[in-house]
This record gives C-alpha cells, sequence and structure tokens, in this order.
C-alpha cells in the first residue's frame, strides 16, 4: 500500500530542511552561550567556583594587654577560653553514645546535651557542632593529651577580656565591645571590619590601634557538606602591643579607697613629667560584669542617675572656688597689681552696688596680707583686689595661662576643657553685660568658672614646677606582647609654660601653700608627717542650691632638692551631710601612703591608734570603686 | 584488502556515521558517569558506570536487531502496541514506585522500568502510521484532531504522574511529525500560538503569584472565580459568534476573527488549568529558571550550580576527572540530569563542542534518512525520532547551560540510565533499519 511513490517528495525535502536548519539553528545560539560562559565569562565563573568551595576563617589576632607602672599584674588581659566543637561525620567508628559518656564528665555537663547537638544525620556531617563554649585551658590540654578516645572532636580559641580587680581603674581603661554601624562608617579605612571589636572608652579606645593588631586568616577547600578538602594556605595574625601605664596600682587603689564612696574623683600627678599616677572617680563600672542582671548590667549602669560613666576626673566642670586664690595669687604677683605687704581688712561682709557679700568666716580676718589671706581663704581680700585692681581680663588672662579653660589634651575621650568666663563670653552666652559682681564672684572662684580635676592638678604642676605644665599622659611605654621589647616610651611633653611669673613670685606662692598647712585653713586636717606639703582648700557653693564641691588641692614635698620626686594631688567630693570636708582628709591620705609607704588600711590603723580627731566610725568604711556590686550603703550620699 | 564484495556493500548500506556518532556519544557517556561517582578523595563510590556498560551493550544488541527486522513490520503492530503503551502508563498510576515525586517507574524484581520512555517510540510509530494512512494529501482537520488525540492520551497520562519534563517531548514530535505530513499552517498555528501564549500566561501567572511582593491585577483573571466566570464565557461567546458570522456573511474576514477569539480563549482555558493543575515546585522551577537567584539555596541552586561548573571549565576543561564542583559534590544529579556539565567542566569548550557535533549528526542523519526513505511511513517515524532527539538535547543541554528551565529529561546516550538508553538504541535501530531499506521495494 505504501509501495506508490511519494507525490510530495518535494515537499518534504523543504520541510526537512526547515527542521535541520531550525535544529542547527539551536546548536549554534548554544554554542554562543556556551563560548560566552566558557571563554569569556570564564574568569568570572572560575572565581565562582572557588568561592563556593573555600571558606576562610579568621585567626584573630590577640589584643595586647595593658599593664601599669610597675609591670608586675596585667590589669587587663585575655583569659584563654575555649570552643569545643565535635565534627559529627569523624565519630565513626565509635558511636555517638560512647563518645558522650566519655566526654561528659570531662566537660561537666550531662551526655544527653552532647547528644542533642548532633545532628541526626552525623554520619554524613562535617560541619562542627559546637557542644560547650568557655572551657579552660587545662581542660582543653586533658581533652588534647587523649585526644585518640574522643574522635572528631576540636576546639578553637575564644578568648575575651578581663579586668583585674578592676576597681576604680574601670574609667581609665574603658572597655571594649563590638564595632557599632556609626564606628564602622568612621573607622573602616583603618582596616576594621563589621565583626570588629574595639574598645568603646579610656585607654581601651584611645590606644585601640596600638592594641588590636591585625586579624590574620585561614584559607580551606570544603565540599558541599563541608568536609575540609585541602588546606589552602594561613595569613598569620599580627598580635596587638602590650601597653605600660603610667598608672601606678598601689597609688590608684590608695586613693580609690581615700576617696571612698563619695561622689567625686582624685587625681594624682607627677609635675615633673606629667605622669597620671591615679585617677579615680567615684562611683564607677565594672566591665566584666556588664552582662550580668542586676544594677552592675550595662543597661542600668546606662540609666542610673548617678551617671558612672562619667569620669569625673575630666569629665566634670566643677567651680574652683577657693582653690582659684592660687590663680588670684598668681595675676597679683604678675602683674605688681598692689603690694603684697599691703593689708586689706576684713570684716567679715563688703558692699559692691546694692549686694552684700560675706566672707566664709562672718567675724572677719582683720587686717591681712596676700599671704595671710591665701592661707586663711579670705574671700574679702581677693574680691576687693580682684575688683579694684585686676579686672576680669586679667583674671582671665592668669587661668588661661595655667591652663583653664581648654583641654589639657590627655589620650582619653570626652575631656571638657571648663569655662573661663570673659566679657564677651557673657555676651555670647547670657547676651547681658559684665558686671563687677561677677568679676568678684570669679575673684573667688564662683560664678561662670569651671574647672575639671584634671586641670587643677596642672595648676598645682605649674606651681610646684615654676612655671613648667606638661601635658598629662597615661600612656608610658608600649611594649611587645610576646618578647617584652620596648617598642615606643612616651616623652614628656611641654604643654606650657608660664611667662608672667619670675622665679621669687613661685616662691612666695609655694611659700603661702605651706602656709596654708601649717597655720592657715589646712591646718588642722592635715596630719601627714612622711612629706611635707603644701596645698589650698576650697568649698565651692554651687548655684543657690546648697551642694557644696569640696576641694583639696596639693603637692608635696613643697621644695624638693629632686623635682621627680614631687607629686600632686587634687581631690573633689560632691560632699554633703557627714561627708562634708572629706577632700583634705583623702589627700592627706593619699600623700601619707605613697611616702609613707603604707596602704590605706595601714594608714588608717596607725592614725587611729594616733587619736587623729576625725572619727573613723562616724561613717561606715568607704566601699572602694564601684559601688553597683554590692548592696548599697546606708548613707550613700545622694543629690538633695 | 581482499573483501567480499557482496559483503561489503551490506556494511556500507549501514549508516557508519551514525552508528559511530551514538557508539561515540555512549563511550563518552560512560567515561563521565564514572567520573561523577568519583568522590573528591579520588575514591569511586559509584557502580553506576559498569551499569551503563552493561546497559549499553545489551542496548546495542537491541539496535542490532530492531535495525535488521524491516521497519514496515511495525505498522501491523502499532496500534496493540500503542494500546499496550497506555495500559502500562496507566498501571504505572495505579501501581508504580514513587522515585523523586513521580510515579513513574515499573518494578519488575529488582529492576525498574519507565513505560512512559518507551510509550514514546510507540506514540512515534502510531503517528507515523496514522499520517500515512490519511496520508494522500493530508490537510483535513479530522486528520490533524486525530493525531492530536494520539498524543494527547499519552501525555496526558504522564502528566498526572505528574513528569512535566517528559510529557513536553510530544509536542515537538507532534508538530515535527504533522509539519512534515504536509498539516495545513493554519491548524498548526491554531496549537501553537494558543501554546505560546499558554507559556507566557503561565510563567507570568507563577512570577506574580511566587515572586512578586504585590500580585499583579491581571493574574486574578486566572485565579478568582467570579473573574472567570465572566472572562471565559465572554470569549467563547465571541468565538462562536464570529464563527456564525462566518456562516451567515460568507466573509474571511470573520474566520480570522473566529481564528484569534479561538486562540485567546483556549490559551486562557489553558493558563487556568495550568493555575490548578501544575504543583507548587513546579511552578516554582519556572520561576527559578526566569530568575535563578529568587531561591539559591534551594531550586536555584541547580541551575546555578550547573552554570558555575561549566563557566569554570574554559576552553580545554579541568582535565578528565579533575573537575571541582563535580567531585565537591556542588553539582547535582551529575550522573543524570546534569551530566552535560560535568563534562563541560572537565573538558571545556572543546569537548562541548564536541557533543555538539555528534549530537548534530545524529539529528542531520535523522532527517536525511527520512528524506531518503522509501515509505512515508519511514519518513515520517524518522521525523519523530530526530523530533524527538533534537528536543531532548535542547531541554537538556539549555537546562544545563541556564537558557532552560529545569525539568528532569535525560540527554540521550550520555546520561546514566537504563530505560532512555533502550530507548534510543531501539530508535537508532529503526533509523538502521529504514536507511538499510532505502532502495528496497
Amino acid at each position: 500500500m505504501s509501495s506508490a511513490p511519494d507525490p510530495s517528495k518535494g515537499s518534504l525535502k523543504g520541510r526537512l530542511l526547515v527542521l535541520g536548519i531550525a535544529s542547527l539553528l539551536v546548536f549554534a545560539v548554544y554554542a554562543g552561550h556556551l563560548f560566552n560562559l566558557q571563554i569569556v565569562e570564564n574568569l568570572i565563573w572560575e572565581g565562582k567556583a572557588r568561592d563556593v568551595a573555600r571558606r576562610s576563617e579568621v585567626l584573630p589576632a590577640q589584643r595586647g594587654l595593658i599593664w601599669d607602672r610597675n609591670g608586675d599584674k596585667p590589669l587587663a588581659l585575655n583569659i584563654d577560653s575555649f570552643a569545643i566543637q565535635i565534627i559529627p561525620a569523624e565519630i565513626s567508628p565509635s558511636n555517638p553514645q560512647e563518645l558522650a559518656e566519655k566526654l561528659a564528665p570531662v566537660l561537666k555537663m550531662k551526655s544527653q546535651s552532647i547528644l542533642d547537638a548532633l545532628p541526626t544525620n552525623w554520619r554524613n556531617s562535617w560541619n562542627p557542632v559546637e557542644i560547650k563554649n568557655g572551657v579552660d585551658y587545662g581542660t582543653v590540654v586533658a581533652l588534647a593529651e587523649a585526644s585518640e578516645d574522643y574522635p572528631g572532636l576540636v576546639w578553637s580559641s575564644k578568648p575575651y577580656r578581663w579586668y583585674n580587680s578592676i576597681g576604680s581603674i574601670s574609667h581609665l581603661l574603658g572597655y571594649v565591645g563590638n564595632i557599632t554601624a556609626e564606628e564602622l562608617q568612621l573607622l573602616y579605612n583603618e582596616g576594621y571590619e563589621n565583626t570588629a571589636s574595639l574598645g568603646k572608652s579610656g585607654v581601651e579606645r584611645a590606644y585601640d590601634g596600638i592594641l588590636r593588631g591585625t586579624d590574620g586568616q585561614s584559607y580551606r577547600t570544603v565540599d558541599v557538606k563541608g568536609k575540609e578538602l585541602s588546606d589552602g594556605g594561613v595569613i598569620p595574625p599580627k598580635n596587638g602591643l602590650d601597653i605600660v601605664l603610667t598608672i601606678d596600682r598601689r597609688i590608684q587603689t590608695l586613693a580609690e579607697k581615700a576617696l571612698g564612696p563619695r561622689k567625686g574623683a582624685m587625681v594624682v600627678l607627677k609635675p615633673a613629667t606629667g605622669e597620671i599616677l591615679a585617677m579615680v572617680s567615684y562611683p564607677s563600672y565594672d566591665p566584666n560584669r556588664f552582662a550580668e542582671p542586676g544594677p552592675g548590667n550595662f543597661g542600668a549602669l546606662s540609666l542610673n542617675t548617678d551617671f558612672p560613666f562619667l569620669n569625673r576626673a575630666i569629665q566634670s566642670g566643677y567651680a574652683p572656688a577657693s582653690t582659684f586664690k592660687l590663680i588670684m595669687t598668681a595675676a597679683i604677683l604678675g602683674e605688681n597689681a598692689i603690694d603684697p605687704d599691703i593689708e586689706v581688712n576684713c570684716t567679715g561682709s563688703m558692699t559692691l552696688g546694692n549686694r552684700e557679700f560675706k566672707c566664709w568666716k562672718r567675724s572677719g580676718h582683720g587686717l591681712v596680707d596676700l599671704e595671710e589671706a591665701l592661707e586663711n581663704s579670705c574671700n574679702i581680700y581677693f574680691g576687693t583686689v580682684g575688683v579694684e585692681e585686676l579686672g576680669i581680663d586679667v583674671i582671665a588672662k592668669y587661668a588661661r595661662a595655667f591652663g583653664l579653660g581648654s583641654p589639657t589634651g590627655v589620650a582619653l575621650e570626652g575631656e571638657v576643657g571648663g569655662i573661663v568666663p570673659g566679657k564677651t563670653w557673657k555676651e555670647e552666652v547670657y547676651h547681658s553685660p559684665w558686671t563687677g559682681g561677677d568679676t568678684l564672684n570669679a575673684s573667688v572662684g564662683q560664678g561662670f568658672l569651671t574647672v575639671t580635676p584634671l586641670q587643677m592638678a596642672n595648676v598645682l604642676a605649674g606651681i610646684a614646677n615654676n612655671g613648667k605644665i606638661y601635658r598629662p599622659r597615661i600612656l608610658k611605654e608600649v611594649r611587645d606582647s610576646v618578647s617584652g621589647d620596648l617598642v615606643e616610651r612616651t616623652e614628656p611633653e611641654l604643654l606650657r609654660s608660664i611667662e608672667y611669673l619670675e622665679e621669687e613670685d613661685y616662691d612666695y606662692l609655694q611659700n603661702a601653700m605651706r602656709g596654708v598647712i601649717t597655720e592657715g585653713t589646712g591646718e588642722y586636717v592635715i596630719y601627714t608627717d612622711s612629706v611635707e606639703i603644701a596645698g589650698k582648700t576650697g568649698t565651692g557653693e554651687v548655684g543657690s542650691e546648697d551642694r557644696w564641691h569640696d576641694w583639696f588641692v596639693a603637692y608635696g614635698p613643697w621644695k624638693a632638692e629632686n623635682p621627680e620626686d614631687q607629686v600632686v594631688v587634687v581631690s573633689i567630693a560632691e560632699a554633703s551631710e557627714n561627708y562634708d570636708y572629706w577632700s583634705p582628709k583623702a589627700t592627706d591620705l593619699v600623700f601619707e601612703g605613697i611616702f609613707g609607704g603604707k596602704t590605706y588600711e595601714e594608714v588608717v590603723a596607725e592614725w587611729r591608734s594616733r587619736r587623729v580627731w576625725w572619727s573613723w566610725d562616724t561613717i561606715d568604711l568607704p566601699y572602694p570603686g564601684h559601688p553597683f556590686q554590692r548592696p548599697a550603703p546606708e548613707n550613700e550620699d545622694e543629690e538633695e | 584488502m581482499n573483501v567480499d564484495r557482496q559483503r561489503s556493500t551490506t556494511f556500507l548500506r549501514l549508516d557508519i556515521v551514525l552508528i559511530l556518532s551514538v557508539v561515540g556519544l555512549m563511550a563518552l557517556g560512560i567515561a563521565f558517569i564514572y567520573s561523577s561517582g568519583v568522590t573528591s578523595d579520588g575514591i569511586q563510590v559509584s557502580g553506576e558506570w559498569v551499569r551503563q556498560i552493561i546497559w549499553s551493550s545489551t542496548g546495542l544488541l537491541l539496535m542490532a536487531a530492531f535495525a535488521m527486522i524491516d521497519y514496515r513490520r511495525w505498522k501491523q503492530w502499532v496500534i496493540p502496541l500503542y494500546g499496550i503503551g497506555i495500559l502500562l502508563l496507566i498501571l504505572v498510576l495505579v501501581t508504580g514506585n514513587y522515585v523523586k515525586g513521580a510515579r513513574a517507574w515499573l518494578g519488575i524484581g529488582s529492576v525498574g522500568v519507565q513505560p512512559s520512555e518507551f510509550m514514546k517510540l510507540a506514540s512515534i510509530l502510531m503517528l507515523a502510521w496514522w499520517f500515512e494512512e490519511r496520508g494522500r494529501g493530508i490537510d483535513g482537520l479530522r486528520v490533524w484532531i486525530g493525531a492530536f488525540v494520539i498524543t494527547l492520551i499519552p501525555m496526558g497520562l504522564i502528566l498526572l504522574q505528574p513528569d512535566l519534563g517528559t510529557a513536553i517531548v510530544y509536542i515537538p514530535i507532534l508538530f515535527a511529525m504533522a509539519f512534515c505530513a504536509g498539516v495545513r499552517w493554519n491548524l498548526l498555528l491554531f496549537p501553537l500560538l494558543a501554546g505560546i501564549l499558554m507559556i507566557l500566561g503561565t510563567l507570568g501567572y507563577a512570577w506574580s503569584e511566587y515572586i512578586t511582593i504585590a500580585p499583579s491585577g491581571f493574574f486574578r483573571l486566572f485565579t478568582e472565580k467570579r473573574m472567570i466566570s465572566v472572562a471565559l464565557p465572554s470569549l467563547l461567546i465571541l468565538t462562536i459568534l464570529a464563527l456564525l458570522g462566518r456562516w451567515f456573511f460568507q466573509r474571511r474576514s470573520f474566520s480570522a476573527l473566529a481564528y484569534i477569539f479561538g486562540v485567546l480563549s483556549t490559551a486562557y482555558a489553558g493558563v487556568m488549568g495550568a493555575a490548578k493543575v501544575l504543583k507548587g515546585y513546579q511552578m516554582m522551577r519556572l520561576v527559578v529558571f526566569l530568575d535563578p537567584q529568587t531561591d539559591p539555596r534551594g531550586a536555584g541552586w541547580n541551575i546555578i550550580q550547573s552554570v558555575t561548573a561549566i563557566g569554570s571549565g574554559g576552553a580545554f576543561g579541568k582535565g578528565y576527572l579533575q573537575g571541582t564542583q563535580s567531585h565537591y559534590r556542588y553539582l547535582p544529579e551529575q550522573s543524570t540530569d546534569f551530566i552535560f556539565s560535568i563534562l563541560a567542566e572537565e573538558t571545556g569548550f572543546v569537548g562541548s563542542l564536541f557533543v555538539f557535533t555528534l549530537f548534530a549528526i545524529i539529528i542531520l542523519r535523522s532527517l536525511y534518512i527520512a528524506y531518503t526513505a522509501k515509505d512515508t511511513f519511514g519518513s515520517y517515524t524518522a521525523v519523530g525520532i530526530a523530533a524527538m532527539m533534537s528536543f531532548h538535547v535542547m531541554q537538556n543541554i539549555g537546562m544545563a547551560i541556564g537558557v532552560m528551565p529545569i525539568t528532569g529529561i535525560p540527554l540521550f546516550f550520555l546520561s546514566y540510565g537504563g530505560s532512555s538508553l533502550w530507548m534510543a538504541l531501539m530508535c537508532m535501530g529503526l533509523l538502521l533499519s529504514i536507511h538499510y531499506r532505502r532502495h528496497k521495494i
């Protein structure tokens, strides 16, 4: 039936040709596409093929340690801690039950929780499963020595930052945390990555670049299940460098305990070099316990109305009060405003315009010259001379010469500069003209004037050094973390030198300050026998409220053969009620501790036996450092 | 060489080029099935390549047997063969084993067969017989509808398994055979246009349903009952009105209108059906084809890994057994659906072109055999085989290089699997038989 020749053979040929050409076209298009994939875009796909199989792992750099100047015990260190992991597929030919039962007692956990961590298809799973972290070094060593007994067990180092006997030094050291989006924007160009952790405040922040080092990386090739196929090489991490602070741990503790649980600050500084030996701010915090619930938790601390994160030594401006009379004395001497021997009669009050101005001694000091006025802190003398002879421009000139009104430039975040008021300043800020009353207030360190405790320490340093002020610093040395070799040592940096005063002016000032201790306002509060100090008291009013800032600034020995021996101590207590006038006592304790080579407890014990008049028993013994770890003391000072 | 002249001519009358291409592809297939079983440690973990050798050699015997049988004998067997095939497809739906979500396998002992593979050959023969039987000057609507029904029955049964990839192969077979059998272009075009519109509509529907956050209101036409109850009847009424107009006024313009509305309503019904019938994962495959990155870890994984493997092969490949994507097991289904990817990764552009050439030779040879065949049954059979081969190659390689959606259909001669290899070799045997008998009466 099909033997007849097909009539449409010709048209069949055409149609077959169409089909043939169509299929050839498809092949051509595919060949073109393949050419594009395999020849043109080859490098892209090769890269993707490599990427998909390549895993990189960060080898974290060890953060440098932070030491105090004694260099015997680190203040901040990294605690070795390990995460224990199991590569499930490597358990065979053993079985998970067996492994879990052997492992559980070593890791002090239940064998069931090890089994729960393993995936059901453990035979085929090459991705490590973490079963415990925070495991200490000793346990890991024990596991490593018997590694044949634990098939599939691996561990990785996960060190965490720990601050030793943290106390009040937390403000100085600061703490580390994970980088935020805002920080990343600023620091991206410096090589920070979005998983970086970095110093958030204090030394950790200021010297983050030195401490952090550079992370390394290890590459390996894995198959689709995560099984390692080849080692792709390692870029070793560069560990961070160690930092040695100028802080003396002994003095820091001494000052911390001397200040006790009083809101305020203490600064101990070496005037000859600008090295800060101690810096205390109360209340402080404990970064080791940020994560724990309770009042020491980071969130709770942030909301605390006592502002524990505030480093009062550099971040708070206080009225300098009578301590400003040191600047006034310098101005009188430098300007030869009046003969220091001319006496002013203090009747206990004076009148300026329609305002009555009182001396702290209501009965009056009688006839006082400059030295007596400073020793007894006579407001009438300095008010009269300030208004009648100096004027605000001269006062401000000397205040600025001693470094008030501008930050000292210590390498810590958030330092404030304080305020040195003037005529234009008041116009700009208050839109009202400068008055004689303003000058009177400034003359006794009140009114618009504010200074930080560190600035006051610098003023003292300037007086003790005959006009030379070094930049306060906390970094003493940078050392290699492994070898301990010195990498860098910071040198004293002259911050300013005061040109308006002669040698004999400084002698006069130092003498007068010694007089404050021997026959002035400090006479009955300073008991130390170990060193002859010179200083100045100050009691600051804050606005119209009944709040007192209680200052004591001093240096000693007041006459030193070797300026290196001299130490400046500045103390301020935001005191009230039974803590009034604590600062001289705290300062006294610190000097006795430093120069007598005693601890706080030893000083207290000795002075108790000497029956020093101020009773230790009227108040609870101070809780040093951060108060939020224990029940709050009953009479913790509160703002009124 | 002193060779028996008679034997030599007999031998030469076999299509040597076709046989060499087929054997060459099978050898490559075994080599790369072997490669696919090698792990990253260089250990062969799969016995697939041994089984493929067994299937290849038995398949070659089958091919020889089919070459020796006079292809015209099949004419008297087409109806029983087709009937048995349909029965098997029904059987597989009832008792078949589930493999990868589809009931496509009939278990006989430990060996499984896929009736749908062999049904393709039975359908080709059935269609060739149908077109030849109604052959003279076929342009009639009834012949076309008959061929359509012959195709749609197995197609529908396979769709029920559900195996979209295998079902779709019937479409190019039907159209290529009908085209060569001289079915009028407007008849061919009607389902073609409706089909294209349907596919576009389904893709758009899948996109708006699974990807876009704000689905386009347009596609509610296919899912909301209220919309359907208005849209579908109105399209149908328009079609009927146009047909009535044609009948009353005897104007050709009305038949054009009827044609257009007919296409539209068919496509509409089709998209509606697809939206109902297609499973979530099938929709996802369509969508993933449009944009593999929508689901890089899930359905998009295959396409991305395959294209990465191929692209990273470069001009000359990474070398036999040296592929990384394949041996690190990133490439899925390496021995079956994605055999071309491992080949292209390890032999590069050059190797891929070589495979293209072999397939092109086979397809062009089939068309040539269709041309030289003694009768139309032979011609149509060869065209059907050529269409099936082309579609498989186009679909499978297109999927591997990322220009076609993923449908798990094998690449003949290369992919691991007995059913499809045997079926392909039977087809080759048929072609050889047609070729061998081209000069006989």
